[in-house]
């Protein structure tokens, strides 16, 4: 009996997914959606398991730590903590950084266990909140899993929430109050926190510098503990993914744009959750590009007969408006200007990425970052010319070079572009 | 060693024109004047200037490098008003620029120079060579803006030509021989290059003065200009952008 119930708001819960029809007929089995496995089925799955922990309107388990400060109706955003029904050392919940090799059903699974507190505020007026703006500033800056206790207005509810910037989630409720264990701040967060007169982007480079996380810079940017003290805001969770990206990878930039070029042109390679990279260095000054081929049937091309394309770059100066890729063009512009500042060189940078039909669900940003990161540590192949570069890309990849030059503004600009030493 | 004076202006003019490719350069200093050479970072432009000690209200140098951040010398032209004189002076002992404008001193580091490389300069022969006010490539400029990313230079012996295409508009300039302060030009010739570039050296020209244009089928534009009262030289040098199939 209980089981029947259980599967029937189930279905509820997800109904708003299957606006097809197809998925009726299909069941899951047929794949008569196209896609490589069955998103509704990966999210079940998931959700089979926790469900039954999460039906309680008193939720008390150890938190990564983690928070998500809401986006809708900003200034007025709903915040609070990410809490799993389990105890123990919960932290590759919320690390990213520790993600890669796990497929898209692991990172579901673990994302669906984090259940969403809610509790509104005004995000750029927060220090009249009280005691709850307090509890979620202190998560945000601990080091270590912490005890949360939560509680609830009503039974969590709601869907995986899934988000090409942010990492995956699970239900979420409205929430009154909470507690929580005491845990030790991170080092450079606190430091920080406890300094209001140093400036936000300041503030993240130091951190940033000094070893912290990513993900643990962005959790503390995200709720108002960088910055001068009277501009100190709380920043939705989506936003300060990419802020965090571009303050650091334009911080290291002004290293790198002055530093001897590299020798010759390099292809580095890398696949993981059915995405294919290709990063082309080229032996000039900095341009960066990021382009992006969604096959169809992926998350962003899903109705598409044909492959979509999307592409954006910048050339030495900069870009000045926001690139329409979003974050991931930011996020992989920083992956690429660590290597370049490990090596104390600059170099043009192309980012290639194929997204093939098993990249069913987007898991967020940090998926760009962590493998341009990994396939930057990759040995990669050199070529004296960039024909032969665009040899390898042909190997390698589905797509064709010419598809990728006609996309390209960089290898456009490249081409047809003379230079000074061309008439020595 | 290196001490001179200079009129705010002449200085202003200098640097406005130096920081349209680089902010950061190596003068090369002798008992008759400096000089610079220095392409921009993509490599597309190039600039070589010389500058005579008659540019200067006084001067007096031995050879030597000095290396300076065009902004930092920007800030300090906002110093001066308008007709002073600015007095600059090497501190080899320090590595510093010392600049005095009236009873204000200013002091800074020079940047090192070591790894300061001369680029080499393109050695050309262009066919076309057209003499031309300044002016009238502002104005064609600014009818240009907005349209594309690059312009096409055009000469032949009737006249002058710099037009822009874009996907949906055109915007032209056509000078005829008579207009221009010279024309040579046997044949056709046309090229493109970034708009970009080109417009930002030439808003940084001073009204009034002539540029001679060196012109070629895709090849370099060659820009040859006077400043500071005709005792500097400036030749500019853009790379074509070629369309090729």
């Amino acid at each position: 009996m209980a089981n029947t119930s259980f599967f029937e708001e189930m279905a509820e819960r997800n109904a708003a997914t299957s606006t097809t029809g197809l998925c009726s007929i299909c069941k899951g089995s047929r794949k008569l959606c196209g896609k490589d496995r069955c998103p509704l089925m990966i999210k079940f799955y998931s959700q089979q398991k926790t469900m039954p922990l999460l039906d309680v309107k008193d939720l008390v388990g150890c938190s990564p730590p983690a928070v998500f400060v809401g986006r809708y109706g900003y200034p007025k955003v709903d915040i609070g903590p990410l809490v799993p029904p389990e105890f123990g050392d919960t932290s590759i919940l919320d690390t990213p950084e520790r993600w890669s090799g796990k497929s898209i059903e692991d990172i579901v699974d673990m994302r669906f266990r984090l259940v969403r507190g809610k509790y509104r505020i005004d995000a750029t007026n927060f220090k009249t909140a009280g005691k709850i703006v307090n509890n979620i500033q202190e998560l945000a800056l601990t080091e270590k899993p912490v005890e949360v206790e939560a509680n609830f207005r009503q039974r969590p509810s709601g869907r995986v929430i899934l988000d090409d910037e942010v990492q995956p989630f699970g239900p979420s409720a409205r929430m009154d109050d909470m507690k929580m264990g005491n845990g030790r701040f991170e080092r450079n967060l606190e430091k920080n926190f406890y300094d209001t007169d140093l400036r936000a982007t300041e503030a993240v480079v130091n951190a940033y510098k000094n070893g912290t996380l990513i993900s643990e810079i962005q959790k503390a940017f995200s709720v108002g503990t960088m910055g001068v003290d009277k501009r100190r805001r709380f920043v939705p969770t989506r936003w300060s993914i990419t802020a965090i990206d571009d303050i650091i990878g334009k911080d290291l930039l002004k290293d790198t744009k002055y530093f001897p070029t590299i020798d010759d042109y390099r292809v580095y390679q890398w696949e993981q959750l059915d995405n294919r990279w290709c990063i082309i260095m080229m032996p000039c000054t900095w341009r960066y590009e990021l382009i992006e081929a969604w096959y169809p049937n992926t998350t962003w091309n899903p109705t598409g007969q044909d492959i979509d394309i999307i592409s954006d770059h910048e050339f030495y100066e900069g870009r000045s408006e926001y690139a329409h890729i979003g974050g991931c063009y930011y996020a992989a512009r920083m992956a690429s200007n660590e290597l370049l500042l490990k090596e104390r060189r600059t170099a043009g940078v192309l980012v290639w990425r194929e997204a093939h039909p098993g990249y069913v669900m987007p898991v967020g940003v940090w998926n760009v970052r962590e493998n341009v990161r990994q396939a930057l540590e990759t040995k990669c192949a050199h070529y004296d010319s960039l024909e032969g570069a665009l040899a390898h890309i042909d190997r390698v990849m589905d797509i064709k070079q010419d598809t990728w030059i006609k996309n390209s503004g960089v290898l456009k600009d490249w081409l047809i572009q003379r230079r000074i030493e061309d008439y020595y | 060693m290196f001490k001179a004076e200079i009129k705010s202006e002449t200085l202003k003019g200098l640097v406005s024109i130096i920081s349209t490719l680089i902010d950061e350069v190596k003068f090369t200093v002798n008992s008759d004047g400096m000089s610079l050479k220095a392409v921009d970072p993509a490599h597309v432009a190039m600039i070589e200037l010389n500058i005579g000690a008659k540019a200067f209200e006084s001067y007096s140098a031995t050879e030597t490098e000095i290396g300076v951040d065009l902004d930092k010398v920007k800030s300090v032209i906002k110093l001066a008003g308008p007709g002073e004189t600015i007095i600059m002076e090497q501190d080899e002992g320090q590595g510093r620029l010392v600049f005095k404008i009236g009873n204000i001193t200013r002091r800074m580091n020079l940047i090192d120079t070591s790894c300061m490389n001369d680029p080499k300069v393109p050695q050309l022969t262009l066919s076309a060579n057209i003499g031309i006010l300044v002016d009238q490539l502002q104005k064609g400029i600014r009818a240009a803006e907005s349209i594309s990313d690059h312009i096409a230079l055009k000469a032949d012996s009737e006249g002058f030509e710099l037009s822009c295409e874009g996907d949906t508009d055109f915007a032209s300039l056509r000078v005829e021989k008579a207009a221009l302060e010279s024309l040579k030009a046997d044949s056709k010739v046309c090229s493109l290059y970034p708009l970009e570039y080109f417009s930002n050296l030439i808003k940084a020209i001073p009204s009034g003065t002539i540029v001679n244009i060196e012109l070629d089928d895709d090849y370099p534009v060659k820009l040859v200009f006077k400043l500071a009262n005709g005792e500097s030289t400036v030749s500019y040098f853009l790379a074509p952008r070629i369309e090729s199939d």
